[in-house]
């Protein structure tokens, strides 16, 4: 039997295998996003010829097939979603376009505002208002609402999204317009807020559902398309599609909730992450890094447990658009083997935020590009072989990438060397000011942390940065060129069930608190017991508040460990477990300060059967392959080492300054840092003593 | 006596000669990784905070100085509280001068360098190694600080006296890290609501502290010696980038630029007329602003402070130059000069500076970008009609056992000025806020407070005209749902409109009335006090920001999009941009009329 993931990205589909042993074999290929399977396809034949099997009889041998993609997250970024209606409550047209305010830059007017998600000439006012307490300011004009659906019709609207002021606690104008919709337009998918998402905010509830109704029309295609074919060749196992929540679902669940696919690809990285660090028992608090052609990310593992946010955005944060929903936190930022260098106004240089992109790429990929990018200064410091790009896939251009560093050193009055690493160190720099960013707003001290480094371009520079950050162990697995395609190997079903209740500890409203729990726990449970058909048994739930001091502005997540009710003897629990997390996360607490509970959360978990940790087998150690020039800072060029990953053994020590090269992924080992090849197959980097070693992260740079 | 703001003055002279073993490289990170402290202690204070103002509205601001008080790094903070910072910390050297490790001062005096009295700053001084290596402010907007009436802008006050705020001229709240107990105690019986202004309070401490943490971590692993390398060559590369942002977009030249306020009824019948005339030196790549000429300070809550009359002006040309950093080596390139006792100057006791960040500092920012608009690029005006949309309500909420309430709200919109590359913002609020302050949403105000808020839209027509529009008005309408609500408010732009540069168009006028149930308006004056019965609500209008360049150069497809995003009609399509579009929204057949498009644009050109 086999077990298959792919993750399919807007230029590369990585597929991997997984086998009765639990080896994951990687395949790539390039994306075809007419039809998705064809990308897929040959990415799994790429894979099989690993194995030595055919394409097909992995098919026909799988019973489990995750499916990841970035459909969706790029149908929003690019604007090729539905026509999507959105129904608002009289009186509040702009949501979407106010959003929340802020935006980047103190002094930076100089960008249009990003159009609304829906555009105002979609947008419909709803005739009817609910209060704060639920109550009925203004009843539903049934008679307004029939009126708009026939311009909806009229407009040939494809998605609707209903997200009216208040429904979180009282959805009943949302369910009559739901029951409108359905009876004259049966045809056209739509979105109700307080079923998608029902938590206390207009902006980013509203923003959640406009986005969700957006995607349907589209995803259901996608998936029932993608779905036909694999049946068609003969695949007859199950489809999951990855989520944002970490977990993965059925189609059909994704069908009903396309939101949830949106980011999906980056959420799996944790999960691969924290299955190879348990592999290597280097410990269950992991900073995980993906880097990617333009964009570097980071998210958290904590005591085994994925860090989840509601603040994901697409299109910038405060000024794109906020999905709204719980999700893995994912910190993107635009640093990557792509970033252009340059030089500013008072002669400072800098990298990004732009990017060359794939086309025209970097200066070495020899399409046009004239910009110096990371990827360029990396060719010109001897750290990439150009022969061995990709698996020797792509010839890189060496004269390219040097012309291109040497036009800024001009401008810098700095050698070529010292300014192509230079950029390597500013990029560096931007990565390690995300991951203080994640780690540090979650309370946590990145040393206390191991690093799984993860993308084609992860091995290029992650020693420096874990040496600046104090973290002595990097892992970089041998599969790092598909770290969330690996990872949907290693999750589980997951969905968040999320209601709005308040409640104060001092004067605690546990009728309606408990009967919102108790709906959670049962859609959560219907969830669950649904899963049988599937042959997938057993679940467990698990439940969190979020939380606040009275008076504040924003909740922070706390698990609940209360099986059924609450009574007056957990209240002491909540409010003691909400102290320790606001220590933790802003080393201050208030201890005669009353706590008041927000929204509350539902999650089931219905594990999958996950690949068993693997040996590999002892190969031949054939130790140095060759030896190249390479400029880590200090005095001059030195010698580096070169090695194959694939003949390395199990257990070789590589001491920097060396290189080893692995058919998706480069390891660049820096002077005073040594690489362990694991009985896993995974690369332990260590940072010796802090104080040792490179200077490349600038700390004690000496006195030259 | 003239004032002459010019932070070089307390920095090294030798510029020139300063130690520089930084390469650019090095220079790069240590200011990255000090923006990072920044950020952190930003995110703390916004995250624990207790009032709306600091928490949701994010009305606070964190930086970090030298020892001689010079900003070396401020994030996305508000720019007036960022200046002001760096007077108050020359006010603890003045007033503490044995400041030691553990201290925590509490500065609002508006006599000494603060913003205006509302703005709570906590100034904490970092010890590494011994020795006074760098200082952290905090402010934050407190929702409630003591005034005689529940809001935190008095602009009716005569003085001081009759502002009524707690002013704390730099005042110990914390010794070896132990809280001044007394002054705690003497906030909590002046200031409404004391739970939340201690919440925020805590908050800011808490946050500064977390700065002074990180900030010896800092020193721990580069050393001072390499700090001070840092910050010097900080600096001069900041300055550097400056003056030549200004080389690059300006020639030298000199204009002097009027503007105003509205009257305010029997403290200003006549308005106030503002004037400042500003000299680019392209070649030294320095700006001068000479804002003396204007009037001795008013009895009126209105008067500015030397940190907002600086940081106005300032804020207005750094708006219009290309990408500057915000520290003391761009400081270094502008000089506003100011005299005592000067409306738009420097405040003489007890002359109040309530309104100090709002409105007229408002002007200020608009007046600059209007002026480097007639000596370059520039940029337009944007709104500055404070509407009651960001007023202060109060009263107590029956749904809490009549507990009481006093919080600003931030509902209002604001259109942002037309630049040479964009439209105006949306939420640009006023002119201080710059788009950076978030805004409320309205689910959680009424949580917080027993009203209801009926509407909140974009206002078709009202953005000023141009290649780039201004950002469009915003209406808000709220009233109470249960008893009794106090709504008041001090704005400006019921008469003054942002004006539009570059052949660009103005924005129109801002409105705050009241409705009452069966409909009758009564408009309010730019002072508002209203008190608002269930059935009654305010009306609040804020304007559009003034129009970049000509509106026949705008493209057409911008008009269209316009249109259909109800920013402009048809009509105004047509009669201000020249663009004839036909179909209807209503079927969605909105269209582009190129022929007629063309032909109604020459035609308007020739015209004139």
């Amino acid at each position: 039997m086999y077990r298959v993931s792919a993750d399919v990205g807007g230029t590369f589909t990585d597929v991997v295998i997984a086998d009765d042993q639990g080896t994951l074999t990687l395949g790539k290929a390039l994306t075809t996003p007419e039809r998705s399977y064809r990308g897929f396809r040959a990415g799994l034949e790429n894979a099989a010829e690993s194995l030595g099997v055919s394409a097909d009889e992995v098919l026909r041998g799988c019973n489990v097939l995750i499916y990841g993609t970035t459909r969706s997250t790029n149908a929003i970024v690019e604007g090729k979603v539905a026509k999507t209606a959105f129904l608002t409550t009289a009186g509040f047209p702009n949501i979407l376009h106010y959003r929340q305010g802020g935006k980047e830059g103190v002094f930076d007017l100089s960008n249009d505002p990003i159009p609304p998600y829906v555009p105002r000439k979609y947008t419909f006012e709803i005739p009817e208002r609910i209060n704060a307490e639920g109550g009925v300011e203004r009843e539903l004009d049934e008679a307004a609402v029939a009126d708009t659906i026939e311009r909806l019709r009229a407009l040939q609207i494809e998605a609707i999204a209903v997200c009216l002021l208040w429904s979180t606690v009282n959805n009943h104008h949302e369910e009559r317009v739901a029951a409108l919709l359905e009876s004259a337009l049966p045809d056209v998918p739509y979105t109700l807020s307080s079923r998608l998402n029902p938590i206390i905010r207009e902006y980013p509830r509203a923003s959640s559902t406009c986005i969700d109704a957006s995607l349907k029309p589209l995803m259901q295609a996608h998936l029932r398309d993608l779905d036909s074919d694999l049946q068609a060749a003969g695949f007859g196992g199950q489809l999951f599609v990855s989520a944002s929540t970490g977990g993965v679902m059925h189609a059909d669940e994704i069908i009903e909730r396309p939101i949830l696919s949106v980011k999906s690809g980056p959420a799996m990285a944790p999960l691969a992450s924290l299955a190879y660090s348990r592999e290597e028992d280097t410990g269950d608090d992991i900073i995980v890094c993906d880097t990617g052609g333009t964009t570097f990310d980071v998210s958290l593992v904590r005591s085994g447990a994925v860090k989840y946010s509601r603040e994901t955005w697409l299109r910038g944060k405060w000024v794109g658009h906020n999905l709204g929903m719980s999700t893995v936190d994912v910190r993107s930022i635009g640093a990557g083997g792509g970033s252009i260098a340059w030089v500013d106004q008072g002669g400072l240089l800098r990298v990004g935020p732009q990017s060359a992109g794939s086309v025209p790429g970097p200066a070495c990929y020899g399409r046009g590009g004239t910009d110096a990018t990371v990827t360029d200064a990396a060719v010109a410091l001897g750290f990439i072989d150009p022969d061995q790009f990709l698996g020797g896939r792509m010839q890189l251009d060496v004269a390219a990438a040097d012309t291109a560093v040497d036009r800024l050193a001009e401008q810098l009055g700095m050698r070529r060397d010292d300014t192509a690493l230079g950029i390597i160190k500013l990029a560096n720099e931007q990565m390690i000011s995300a991951i203080r960013e994640v780690t540090v707003n979650d309370g946590i001290n990145p040393r206390d942390s191991i690093i799984v480094a993860g993308g084609g371009a992860a091995g290029l520079n992650i020693l420096p940065i874990a040496e600046a950050l104090g973290c002595r162990r990097v892992l970089v697995p041998r599969t790092a060129g598909g770290l969330s395609a690996c990872g949907a190997h290693y999750s589980d079903i997951v969905m968040d069930f999320a209601a709005s209740c308040y409640a104060r500890s001092n004067d605690f409203d546990f009728a309606s608190v408990n009967k919102t729990l108790a709906h959670l726990r049962s859609s959560a449970s219907a969830f669950g017991r649904d899963l049988a058909k599937h042959d997938i048994d057993s679940f467990e739930l698990s439940v969190f508040a979020e939380a606040r001091y009275v008076g504040q502005q924003w909740e922070i997540e706390i698990p609940l460990d209360v099986p059924g009710d609450l009574d007056e003897g957990d209240i002491g629990g909540i409010v003691s477990t909400f102290h320790d997390t606001h220590q933790r996360l802003y080393s201050v607490t208030e201890p005669n300060s009353e706590v008041e509970c927000i929204n509350w959360k539902v999650r089931i978990t219905a594990p999958l059967p996950s690949p068993a940790a693997t040996t590999i087998e002892t190969q031949l150690d054939e130790g140095q392959r060759r030896s190249t020039s390479a400029y880590f800072g200090g005095s001059g060029r030195q010698d580096a080492a070169v090695y194959f990953g694939a003949q390395l053994a199990p257990g070789a020590v590589v001491d920097g300054p060396a290189i080893i090269e692995e058919p998706t992924t480069t390891i660049v080992v820096y002077p005073g840092h040594a690489a362990t090849l694991t009985s896993h197959g995974h690369y332990l980097l260590d940072t010796g003593s802090a104080s040792s070693g490179t200077d490349l992260t600038n700390s004690n740079e000496e006195a030259s | 006596m003239t004032a002459t703001i010019d932070s070089s003055t307390t920095t090294k002279a030798t510029t020139d000669t300063a130690v520089r073993e930084l390469d650019p490289i090095e220079l790069a990170v240590m200011a990255s990784r000090m923006e990072a402290i920044v950020r952190e202690m930003t995110n703390t204070v916004i995250l624990t905070a207790r009032s709306s103002v600091i928490g949701l509205a994010r009305d606070m601001s964190c930086s970090i100085l030298t020892p001689d008080c010079e900003l070396i790094a401020a994030a996305e903070g508000l720019p007036i509280h960022i200046y002001a910072s760096t007077l108050q910390a020359r006010s603890m050297h003045r007033q503490h001068p044995n400041f030691a490790e553990g201290d925590a001062y509490l500065h609002n005096d508006p006599y000494d360098g603060g913003t205006h009295p509302a703005d709570h700053a906590i100034i904490v001084p970092v010890f590494w190694d011994g020795v006074h290596r760098a200082t952290v402010v905090v402010t934050c907007h407190q929702a409630d600080v003591g005034n005689a009436l529940p809001t935190t802008y008095m602009a009716g006050a005569k003085d001081v006296y009759e502002e009524g705020a707690l002013i704390f001229p730099c005042v110990k709240v914390q010794s070896e890290y132990e809280e001044n107990q007394d002054i705690i105690n003497m906030c909590r019986r002046r200031i409404r609501v004391p739970e939340i202004w201690y919440g925020d309070h805590t908050a800011a401490v808490g946050a500064a502290r977390v700065g002074e943490k990180r900030l010896k971590e800092y020193f721990d692993q580069y050393g001072s010696a390499q700090v001070e390398n840092f910050v010097d060559a900080w600096f001069d590369y900041s300055e550097r980038r400056t003056r030549q942002a200004i080389r690059s977009g300006y020639s030298s030249g000199e204009v002097t630029v009027e503007a105003g306020h509205d009257p305010v009824g029997d403290l200003l019948p006549e308005g106030i007329n503002v004037k400042a005339t500003y000299v680019i030196d392209a070649e030294r790549g320095s700006i001068t602003v000479d804002q003396t000429d204007n009037p001795d300070c008013l009895d009126a809550g209105l008067n500015l402070t030397e940190a907002t009359a600086t940081m106005g002006t300032m804020q207005g040309i750094f708006n219009c130059l290309d990408d500057v950093p915000l520290n003391s080596g761009t400081l270094r390139c502008v000089d506003v000069v100011l005299r005592e006792n000067c409306a738009f100057g420097i405040p003489v006791h007890p002359h109040s500076a309530s309104c100090a960040t709002a409105p007229t500092v408002d002007i200020l920012v608009n007046m600059a970008q209007y002026a480097f608009a007639q000596l370059g690029s520039g940029m337009a005006e944007g709104n500055w009609s404070n509407s009651a949309g960001a007023g202060v309500v109060s009263g107590t909420d029956p749904r809490h056992g009549g507990r009481d309430y006093v919080d600003q709200v931030f509902l209002m919109g604001g259109g942002g000025p037309g630049t040479p590359t964009s439209d105006g913002l949306t939420y640009y609020l006023i002119p201080p806020g710059a788009g950076l302050l978030y805004r409320d949403s309205v689910e959680i105000d009424e949580q917080r407070i027993p009203f209801l808020v009926q509407s909140m839209r974009v206002l078709e027509d009202t953005a000023g005209a141009g290649e780039f529009r201004g950002g469009p008005a915003t209406e808000v309408v709220y009233g109470p749902r249960l008893n009794e609500m106090t709504v008041i408010n001090i704005t400006n732009g019921q008469r003054r409109v942002p004006r539009g540069v570059h052949g660009g168009g103005d924005s129109t006028v801002g409105i705050n009335e009241k409705v009452d149930a069966e409909g009758a308006v009564d408009v309010q004056p730019a002072f508002m006090q209203l008190t608002l019965e269930p059935g009654e609500v305010v009306r609040a209008v804020d304007q559009g920001g003034g129009g970049y360049g000509y509106p026949l150069d705008r493209d057409p497809k911008r008009v269209l999009g316009d249109v259909e995003e109800h920013f402009v009609s048809v009509e105004a399509a047509e009669s201000v941009y020249g663009v004839v579009i036909t179909g209807s929204v209503l079927d969605d057949t909105l269209a582009v009329n190129t022929d007629a498009t063309v032909a109604r644009r020459a035609a308007m050109r020739d015209a004139g």
